[in-house]
């Protein structure tokens, strides 16, 4: 057979093609019709370790008896093929240029055409590049793309799920699946007791699951708290596989799941088939376990957190409970002891009456009889049941304004003022200024009439020694943010018995738009660490042992305006006056 | 006509789908929906209606009693996809030299499948060379095709369906003539038809 070398030595064209040939950094073959070698460049010789000589005019279908035959006969019809080395790996089974793994062949690129002359085809060429470098690269790249894709998708599902202990299963799927695993094993251990256990398992039979809840070689991973790897299973040993073995495992990793120092369980995966578990799908496994070990420590966290909360609400209506209990004993107790109060007024009416009618009667048929001394003695008798009558008299008020249902309605404060003012003296008429108009609130009429008239007898009974009293009486509306002051609780009643009922109101009527009636006097004025207490039960200013007084007038405002829902409290200084305030919805 | 030369193209692709399932696995159906005749004159505004952006384009030149251009054109996206249903491999660098590889021969199958489908109908061996792939416009790539040769006047654009799996992806085989080889290729059609289809 009359070589390559010698049928195209003839013309300069072919010398080129020929060194074109020889020299190219692809695999050249030629064939004849019959598929015998024609030609076999030098490439060819390097990397198929055949000798030009060995295989010029060799089938190539005996060289490489494994060959597809299509392509070529597809060559003879006419048309060129491209064979990608995706879809192919190889066209000849030639070993590849890298060193591992051993036996591994060549990736390669491959056209097959046709050699044609006058339109028919007299032989077929092969081109042959090697691509397996490329596609080692390109298998490097895929597999850190989809590493990272797993880690997003992992990252994602558990950032996202509402409940990423349920979603765990699902990724430990997706991740045996991505990585060729074929068994997942995770134990958790109990925060509060610290004792480890099964949590879920995958790909194992139901009769082999509970030989895992105990067991050794995983178990000592997780108190060691350090990585493992176990190659080749089934050739151990050690008792301590026997778990492992009996399953079929050939290899497993087990990664303790660590968050600042705590073990928090023991993630394990492991195959049937393969019996070494490579550096990189370690590496990814520690990197996924961490994810895992943190949203299980955040969950555990959350846990505890929601329990607490739990156990803190529990307690807070435990506690509201209590308070709600002792506030109806309170309650019941108070509203007993306002009506033994009233009782015990009433019924001293009848008999203080009577003891200072006897005083007057004494005084008036035996007054000339008795030594001036002890007429003297009597006559100061006869004020103490005059006192005593004033004092059931406001403590029989007190009960009234405690015990009354009050049902808000409009009130015009003028009018309460001159019907309270036609009772007064003389003297308490002339003292009073009204600033008009007084604004209309919101109010019960006889409590506020009750209210306005204990202010003002006050303002009229404190006065300065030999000085007429003098006091004015005016409204202002004030904004919501300046209402929030009430007067200091009652010592007496701190409960609402009734609370306040609102009528049915004016639709146009601002909510928080509040009347502020302020009762001024120019009179002995009260020190400032009194204002606090002034509106106590039996509470009285300083300077006003001089003065007749009860201690009951302030309190009795004090109520009224509690049961009103408003607000009370005072401006004053000693010598200066006083100017006592109410607060109301303005109406 | 239009009957007939769809039923040809069909018979071609019916071997080049059996040739890609036997390759990749997995069934694969080619169908053609669509066929017309146009004047190279039309092409470039034809083109620009139903493909936009960036084409892959696989080109092989024929020749014997019948010669001209073919070329498959896929647009990029249905090309990227096309790659991803037949290797599961994901087009994280677009087109790389694999991907390229793989659009190559199924191009290559495709156009080879529809070649030789024209050849067997006229009796004739119809050789081609080996198939080339550019990505580039619609337009550049039917300028390098028309540049090289400027006897070729007419095109059959033929809109073509790949089933795979569940999903599809279309693109057009189109097969640039001249005047002569269409006349020829028209005239075995009606005969064809008349002896084939009735």
């Amino acid at each position: 057979m009359q070589s390559p070398k010698d049928s195209l030595k003839a013309s300069p064209e072919a010398s080129l093609l020929s060194w074109i040939q020889q020299n190219a950094p692809y695999g050249v073959v030629t064939l004849d019709p019959s598929f015998h070698v024609r030609s076999w460049n030098h490439w060819m010789e390097t990397h198929s370790a055949l000798k030009t000589e060995n295989v010029l005019g060799q089938s190539l279908f005996t060289l490489f008896q494994e060959l597809d035959k299509r392509s070529f006969e597809r060559a003879l019809g006419g048309e060129s093929c491209v064979l990608s080395t995706t879809l192919h790996h190889h066209l000849l089974p030639l070993p590849s240029p890298m060193r591992e793994p051993v036996g591994a062949l060549m990736r390669q690129t491959a056209r097959v055409a046709p050699l044609l002359s006058e339109g028919q085809v007299t032989g077929i060429v092969l081109v042959i590049e090697d691509v397996t470098q490329r596609e080692i690269q390109s298998e490097a790249l895929i597999t850190e793309h989809r590493r990272q894709e797993m880690l997003s998708w992992t990252l994602g599902h558990l950032l996202r799920s509402g409940d990423p202990r349920k979603m765990m299963r699902q990724i430990f799927f997706k991740i045996a699946e991505n990585l060729d695993f074929d068994t997942f094993i995770m134990y958790l251990r109990d925060m509060d007791t610290g004792v480890l256990s099964l949590y879920t398992a995958g790909g194992l039979s139901p009769e082999a699951e509970p030989d895992f809840a105990d067991c050794p070689v995983l178990v000592n991973v997780a108190q060691a708290r350090e990585l493992v790897v176990f190659d080749s299973v089934q050739d151990r040993m050690e008792p301590e596989f026997a778990v492992l073995k009996r399953t079929r495992i050939s290899a497993a990793i087990a990664i303790p799941l660590l968050v600042n120092d705590r073990a928090l369980g023991l993630l394990c995966f492991g195959t049937w088939n393969r019996n070494h578990i490579g550096q990189e799908e370690s590496e990814l496994l520690i990197i996924l376990s961490q994810y895992l070990a943190i949203t299980v420590d955040r969950e555990a966290t959350k846990q505890q957190l929601q329990k607490a909360q739990s156990q803190l609400a529990q307690h807070a209506q435990l506690l509201e409970q209590k308070v709600d209990e002792r506030t109806s004993r309170l309650q019941e107790t108070i509203s007993e002891l306002e009506m033994l109060s009233y009782t015990l007024a009433h019924d001293l009416k009848a008999p203080v009456r009577n003891m200072l009618s006897y005083c007057q009667i004494l005084l008036n048929d035996f007054g000339d009889a008795l030594p001036p001394s002890a007429a003297l003695i009597l006559q100061r008798l006869a004020r103490t049941p005059k006192r005593l009558e004033i004092l059931i008299q406001r403590l029989l008020e007190f009960s009234k304004v405690s015990r009354q249902q009050v049902v808000l309605d409009r009130v015009e404060i003028e009018p309460v003022v001159d019907e309270l003012l036609a009772l007064r003296a003389p003297e308490v008429l002339q003292a009073v200024t009204m600033v008009k108009p007084l604004a209309v609130v919101r109010a019960h009429r006889d409590l506020l009439q009750q209210v306005l008239s204990n202010l003002v007898d006050n303002a009229a009974k404190f006065t300065k020694p030999q000085t007429a009293p003098k006091i004015t009486i005016s409204s202002e509306l004030v904004t919501s943010a300046s209402t929030s002051i009430r007067g200091d609780l009652l010592l007496f009643s701190a409960i609402e018995p009734h609370p306040p009922t609102p009528s049915a109101s004016p639709a146009d009527e601002s909510p928080n738009a509040r009347v502020r009636i302020w009762v001024s006097d120019e009179g002995i004025g009260i020190s400032q660490e009194l204002h606090h207490k002034i509106f106590g039960i039996f509470e009285r200013g300083v300077n006003a042992e001089a003065y007749e007084g009860t201690g009951m007038g302030l309190a009795v405002v004090a109520r009224a305006m509690q049961r009103m829902g408003g607000g009370y409290g005072l401006e004053s200084q000693p010598e200066k006056g006083s100017r006592f305030w109410i607060e109301l919805p303005a109406a | 006509m239009s009957a007939a030369l769809t039923e040809l193209i069909n018979i071609g692709y019916a071997r080049a789908a059996l040739a890609l399932s036997d390759l990749t696995g997995h069934r694969i159906a080619l169908e053609v929906p669509e066929v017309g005749i146009h004047h190279i004159q039309e092409i470039a505004s034809k083109l620009q209606e139903i493909i936009k952006g960036e084409v892959a384009g696989v080109n092989q030149v024929f020749s014997g009693p019948i010669k001209g251009n073919a070329i498959l054109l896929l647009d990029r996206e249905a090309a990227l996809h096309l790659n991803r249903l037949l290797t599961d491999r994901p087009d994280m660098a677009g087109f790389d030299g694999a991907a390229r590889e793989v659009i190559t021969e199924v191009g290559n199958i495709v156009l080879n499948a529809c070649l030789g489908a024209f050849g067997n109908l006229l009796k004739v061996q119809v050789a081609f060379t080996v198939p080339s792939l550019q990505i580039e416009s619609a337009q550049k790539v039917l300028k390098t095709i028309t540049i090289h040769d400027k006897g070729l006047e007419y095109a059959l654009i033929i809109r073509t369906h790949f089933r795979i799996r569940v999903s599809e992806v279309s693109g057009y085989l189109m097969i640039i003539l001249g005047v002569t080889s269409l006349e020829t290729l028209i005239g075995e059609l009606k005969k064809w038809e008349g002896r084939e289809l009735g």
